[in-house]
């Protein structure tokens, strides 16, 4: 549709001005990660919103190397708990996707299920603050509290409604055809699935996997209260970036911050298109 | 469950059904294929439910040194709910996440509609501003806290841009005033969330069929007649399903808020999920833990439930 000159203006200041506000943390976050500890805190008239004398002694500091300026050398380096969040939500993540697939196919092809949809929906809906006390028993039993896969087993059947739904449009969306066409060929439906189907769903599986990714990345309240210190993740971490003695170390949080930020918002932006399918359980598609 | 183990039951025991080709294969296959979700679902609701359901009634706290099965030595009844209708504190952050809830919503639903509007159709430019707009809902809620927490501090950048405006040197303590340090949560929340109302409400309205728009177009109908009598009423479903998402992540709200301001200062900012947690891991009643957590799943089930089943028949 055809629009006037003076919409058009105004649409690019409406846009850019919520763009320059919205992009400020973001901003702060990159600039902070670069600053050197003497522009950290400052104020006023002092404070620098980029840089003067850029550095990456806070990605050194945060890796454990010494020689940076730093007050204080940390007792744990972020290594560590950036191999906890990756294992975590990449076993996480598989879980998801194993379970949630089958069961979407099942529900697609077969109407197996029962009452599986509306239940994984209500699993959605729980805050998962309300099932954590006998989640946090059930894990101390089984000797999960503290480990990675502890922590894979719970995110992955947090997401799994994700993965369930996500797959389940798609199944419904594939044409049968094909499928049909190899059962008449004589292969069984076990071999459809794994032969056929799966490898033609490889791009919607990839889209699914990498949202489940990002929001088992996304965590902090389960690990919070699942993890004590072997294996804790980046968001609970960084809250020990910080002591009495040494005050808010803000450079480090923010460069460890800018770790965190960055895969997710590389997927996320790998799957623009995906993206609605996946936060409305698939109601709507683009 | 029970209808589906009785399902293949009888599948395996009818000969009639495996001279059917495929039929009793495609059943046992569909039940293999759901059974692990189903298994989890077992595993992490209703195991879990009843034993919530067990220590509500008790007064069972992890540091009483007896295991939680053996928690029926301090069985006391329905006292932990009957505590629960009078703990002002737990009513004030009900309160408190429902006033968080009808702050957020709204907002992040009008600036995502208006940004929905102007990305509608095509300009130069539009893919990567689309993008860009994404970019706060990918953050990790933690690592947003984080970054709000540095942004609101006396001598933050946020002062710094009021300043500006101001003339003079602003210095508020955002975070330590209750009224404040709610605003400035409120704030972080609708930063990262406006952008999903945003992508929800722009996928609704681009698939509004163009031709009764132009039709109306034809007739001299004004952009606002077209937009409120075309528009809006094909939108009503994606509108209530983007409201009804953010509605219940805004109730489960935790990360940011507890990380900003841990809650306070006092219980200015204690949302429902940051008291659980704080009677979680500071005060350690279990037992009353679970009461709260098992009140609020009840009525959870039941608003979703009414709510899921009114979504379906419309």
């Amino acid at each position: 549709m055809q629009r006037s000159l003076s919409f058009e203006i105004f649409r690019y200041a409406a846009i850019f001005t919520f763009l320059a506000l919205s992009l400020i943390p973001t901003i702060w976050m990159i600039s902070m990660a670069f600053k050197p500890i003497a522009e950290w805190q400052a104020s006023g008239a002092d404070l620098t919103w980029w840089p003067e004398n850029p550095t990456l002694d806070n990605f050194r500091f945060i890796f454990g190397e010494s020689g940076s300026d730093l007050i204080v050398a940390l007792e744990r380096t972020a290594g560590r708990p950036i191999l906890a969040s990756l294992l975590a939500a990449t076993f996480g993540t598989l879980i998801a996707m194993v379970a949630g697939t089958s069961a979407a196919y099942g529900l697609s092809r077969f109407g197996a299920g029962g009452n599986l949809p509306l239940a994984l929906i209500q699993l959605r809906i729980f805050p998962p603050m309300a099932v954590m006390i006998p989640v946090m028993i059930m894990w101390a039993f089984l000797g999960l509290i503290d480990t990675w896969y502890g922590l894979a087993l719970i995110y992955g059947i947090v997401t799994m409604p994700f993965s369930f739904w996500l797959m389940k449009t798609f199944f419904d969306d594939m044409p049968r055809e094909i499928e049909d066409a190899a059962l008449v060929e004589g292969c069984s439906r076990w071999r459809v699935f794994l032969k056929i189907t799966l490898p033609m769903m490889r791009p919607a599986l990839a889209s699914s996997a990498l949202f489940v990714f990002i929001l088992n990345w996304s965590d902090y309240l389960i690990a919070l209260l699942l993890t004590t210190r072997d294996w804790v993740t980046i968001p609970v971490y960084m809250a020990s970036l910080s002591s009495s003695m040494t005050g808010q170390l803000y450079g480090a949080k923010a460069a460890l911050g800018l770790i965190a930020a960055v895969p997710p918002v590389i997927m996320g932006i790998a799957i623009q298109k995906q993206l609605v399918r996946g936060l409305t359980f698939g109601a709507l598609k683009e | 469950m029970t209808d589906m183990t009785t399902n293949d039951m009888g599948a395996t025991a009818s000969p009639q059904d495996a001279a059917v080709p495929g039929g009793s294969e495609e059943k046992r296959l569909g039940l293999w294929l759901t059974l692990p979700a189903q298994l989890l679902v077992i595993f992490i609701a209703l195991f879990p439910i009843l034993m919530q359901v067990y220590i509500s009634l008790t007064d069972w706290s992890p540091l009483d040194g007896i295991p939680w099965y053996r928690a029926y030595e301090l069985w006391i009844g329905l006292l932990n709910y009957a505590d629960l209708a009078n703990d002002p504190r737990f009513w004030s952050a009900m309160w408190r996440t429902c006033i968080v809830m009808a702050i957020c919503v709204p907002v992040q639903f009008l600036l995502g509609l208006g940004l929905a509007i102007l990305f509608v159709d095509d300009f130069p430019g539009r893919r990567v501003l689309y993008s860009t707009i994404l970019v706060p809902m990918m953050v990790v809620p933690a690592v947003a806290g984080y970054m709000f927490f540095m942004l609101f501090q006396s001598g933050g950048p946020v002062n710094d841009i009021l300043s500006f405006f101001a003339g003079r040197p602003v210095t508020i303590a955002w975070l330590s005033d209750p009224d404040l340090a709610l605003f400035a949560t409120i704030v972080s929340d609708i930063w990262q969330w406006t952008p999903l109302m945003f992508l929800i409400l722009l996928a609704g309205m681009v698939s509004v069929p163009q031709d009764q728009q132009m039709a109306a177009v034809l007739l001299g109908a004004s952009w606002w007649r077209r937009f409120r009598t075309i528009v809006l009423p094909r939108m009503k479903t994606i509108i209530i399903i983007a409201v009804a998402i953010r509605v219940i992540e805004n109730f489960k709200v935790f990360d940011n808020f507890y990380i900003m301001t841990g809650g306070g200062p006092g219980v200015a900012t204690e949302t429902i999920s940051i008291y659980i947690y704080k009677v979680t891991q500071q005060e350690l009643i279990w037992g009353y833990v679970a009461a709260i957590a098992l009140a609020i799943l009840i009525v959870l089930s039941v608003v979703s439930a009414l709510a899921i089943k009114k979504l379906r028949s419309a």
